[in-house]
């Protein structure tokens, strides 16, 4: 059973029950009473469930905002007393003290100084795409996280960092904490040259800061970082009736009697749709940061299972392919299945404006990709604009249409001012099952991609600017 | 947990058990609930609403921050500018700050160049990492927020310090505060290769006051203060030590 409780459940389903039945009769308002009470204790569970998801991406991002400006000692403020921290095959580092320590040195500050960080180190790093699954106890959750680095040492060196992350988080005395994170380095990649240029780890690979700062045990399973393709242990296992990606199915508010109770009922009524609309937002959240941890890792049919059965999947020029099992070809266009060696396949989500429909049935939202690339050793940068359409299947979100519109293409080493690259055309060998439904160009042409919404502030529709 | 034949088994139990349960209910007319009754489960539900609206302040006040860099992007000024109010304010790196929305307009058209997208000319300000809170009074709200930029001139990355207000149920910008902490061209990167900031005569239109901090950027130190006490402690933010510069955490 989820967060939904037992109680609300019987209560909505007494009501279903109700609706099908077909009897006409007037419940006594003693039933109505219970009723409502027994509603009123699914929904301040429901809110907990939404709060929980958003202070968790809170706690996340305050980190990063911690860590960029050396406030190691406020972000270890952020874990449990007794909570763990592994750093790549650094090892595992046990305790607020240890955790505080060890970010100190990766991120460059004074042991001793306070907070802050010298002239001339770097150390931004930007935490992105949550996935927040909450435990049906309400009190312990799990988020899967990217982390990129732009990170220096003023006129030594300049490099990318990558990584995702793996947390525990615990509520104690009605305040999230994290209890546990993994962080699974990539790489950090020198600028010159940048990730493609990178060369396989042989041994140890261990950072120089272990030497100064052994663990306090070792990292549990061993992995070899880029060029190799490791994929970082999800913390869920099913993704169907993974909570994280459900919310409450559509919903039609029913007629309530004109009198007190059925007021309270209404307003019951709108409040539950006024959340489970929020509710739908993190879940579409948690749905498309998943897709884009499928799609950096090559699982084509993970990510295409994603698709309702009639989805569409549009990537730049490349077509349209239509249902689950077209999708997962025209994903395979990216490269093999899992990738090959030295396969780069960053695609981050991020900067979302998800609208809901007033149902709770359908949503649209507009994402923002940065992409990292890189194959038989040429790197590319790349950046794009989602916009999707997504539909609430008995409960659980699905992506019903995708579309990805190409902003730029660059070679990493000349950049994308002087070597940008045209978008590919559709597939000769994997056709799509429609021609592209716009044409366009990318850099060095730009063009507006149509809104899905209306100006946020002024209400007004959205085109392009008048000059 | 949502599967369609488990869910019709359970429709079906259920309504067996609500008509059995109804045909206990339904002989016998008892009195309307007493406003004793009903007083609690309205204060109960007020209380939720006000919590469930606090997660949806959350998402409109990003949804303005988002939509801001989206029309960044395309150099969509008029749009823009429309996420201010009246006599919202802009303060972006070392140029000073404009009053009023038409100053906003401005600050972007003459300032950046005129409404595009112009072709060639990439101004792609992603907005990563946004933070929000909604105050006590749930009539306005703080963000914090990354920019992560890529131009046609190379790499950028800032921060936003953005306060909101709610005007007949709209967030909008009050002020928008946009210090830099790294700019830097395409070829080495960050590796010695930054702007150290702008100032308020780099180029025009000028604003209406002077900066309200004065810092530079990477190589060197500056933090932009937080609006929101730590989350677990609800500590304040400290000062950053003096090793990390005189001029650091400003004003």
């Amino acid at each position: 059973m989820t967060v939904l409780t037992r109680a609300a459940r019987l209560a909505s389903s007494l009501l279903l029950g109700l609706a099908l039945c077909g009897s006409a009769f007037a419940r006594s308002d003693d039933a109505r009473l219970a009723e409502l009470q027994a509603r009123l204790r699914g929904l301040d569970a429901e809110t907990s469930y939404v709060e929980a998801i958003t202070q968790i991406q809170r706690l996340g991002r305050a980190l990063g905002y911690y860590t960029d400006k050396g406030y190691f000692g406020e972000a270890a403020d952020l874990f449990t007393e007794d909570a763990t921290f592994q750093w790549g095959m650094d090892g595992v580092y046990k305790g607020k003290a240890r955790i505080r320590e060890l970010l100190t040195r990766h991120g460059g500050g004074g042991l001793k100084d306070g907070p802050g960080l010298p002239f001339g180190r770097l150390n931004l790093r930007m935490q992105m795409q949550p996935l927040v699954t909450v435990a049906s106890d309400g009190q312990h959750a799990h988020a899967r996280w990217r982390e990129w680095d732009l990170l220096g040492v003023y006129k030594k060196s300049a490099s990318w960092g990558d990584a995702i992350m793996e947390d525990d988080y615990v509520k104690e005395s009605g305040v999230w904490k994290i209890a546990a994170r993994r962080y699974y380095l990539n790489f950090v990649a020198p600028y010159e040259g940048g990730w493609a240029a990178m060369k396989p780890v042989t041994g140890n690979w261990q950072s120089p800061v272990v030497k100064d700062f052994p663990p306090d045990a070792q990292t549990p399973a061993s992995y070899a970082p880029f060029p190799a393709v490791f994929v970082p242990p999800y913390h869920w296992v099913t993704d169907h009736t993974l909570r994280a990606i459900q919310s409450q199915p559509p919903i039609v508010a029913p007629k309530r009697p004109d009198d007190a109770l059925g007021k309270l009922e209404a307003l019951a009524d709108a409040k539950e749709l006024q959340l489970a609309r929020q509710e739908s937002v993190r879940a579409i959240e948690n749905l498309q940061a998943m897709y884009g941890y499928y799609i950096d890792k090559g699982q084509w049919r993970k990510a295409a299972s994603l698709f309702s059965t009639q989805g569409t999947y549009e990537f730049g020029q490349s077509g349209v392919y239509i249902g689950n099992a077209h999708i997962e070809r025209g994903l395979s266009l990216m490269g093999p299945s899992g990738l090959e060696e030295g396969q780069l396949n960053n695609y981050v989500m991020a900067q979302q404006i998800i609208h809901v429909s007033d149902d709770n049935r359908t949503a649209k939202a507009r994402w923002r990709s940065d992409v990292e690339l890189s194959r038989g050793g040429k790197g590319r940068w790349g950046g794009g604009i989602y916009e999707n359409e997504y539909v609430n299947d008995h409960g659980t979100w699905k992506l019903s249409k995708l579309h990805y519109y190409v902003t730029f293409w660059g070679d990493y080493d000349e950049g994308w001012a002087k070597k940008p690259f045209p978008m590919d055309p559709p597939s000769t060998t994997n056709p799509p099952d429609q021609p592209p439904t716009v044409v366009y160009e990318s850099f060095p042409k730009l063009r507006i991609v149509p809104f899905h919404y209306n100006n946020p502030v002024s209400g007004k529709p959205l085109g392009a600017d008048a000059p | 947990m949502i599967h369609y034949r488990k869910k019709a088994t359970g429709v079906l139990r259920h309504c067996l058990l609500s008509t059995a349960l109804i045909a206990l209910c339904a002989p016998g007319a008892q009195a309307a609930p007493s406003e004793a009754d009903l007083k609690p489960i309205e204060q109960q539900l007020n209380a939720l609403g006000t919590r469930i609206q606090r997660l949806q302040d959350l998402n409109e006040v990003t949804i303005v921050q988002h939509a801001y860099g989206y029309f960044v992007d395309k150099a969509q000024w008029r749009s823009l500018a429309d996420l201010w109010t009246q006599d919202g304010t802009l303060e972006i790196g070392g140029r000073g700050v404009f009053l009023g929305k038409a100053r906003v307009f401005e600050y972007m058209n003459v300032g950046l160049g005129p409404i595009g997208p112009h072709d060639g000319l990439l101004i792609d300000h992603q907005q990563f990492q946004c933070l929000p809170t909604i105050d006590e009074d749930g009539l306005h709200a703080s963000i914090r927020c990354i920019a992560f930029v890529m131009s046609s001139g190379g790499w950028g990355h800032n921060y936003y310090e953005d306060r909101f207000v709610k005007e007949n149920g709209v967030w909008k910008f009050q002020k928008l505060h946009g210090p830099f902490n790294m700019y830097s061209g395409y070829k080495i990167g960050w590796l010695d290769n930054t702007v150290l900031n702008t100032y308020p005569e780099k180029f025009p239109p000028p604003p209406d006051l002077p900066p309200s901090v004065i810092y530079l950027t990477y190589p060197n130190y500056y933090i932009e203060p937080f609006d929101y006490p730590n989350p677990v402690t609800g500590k304040p933010m400290p000062p950053p030590s003096p090793r990390a510069g005189g001029e650091a955490f400003g004003r």
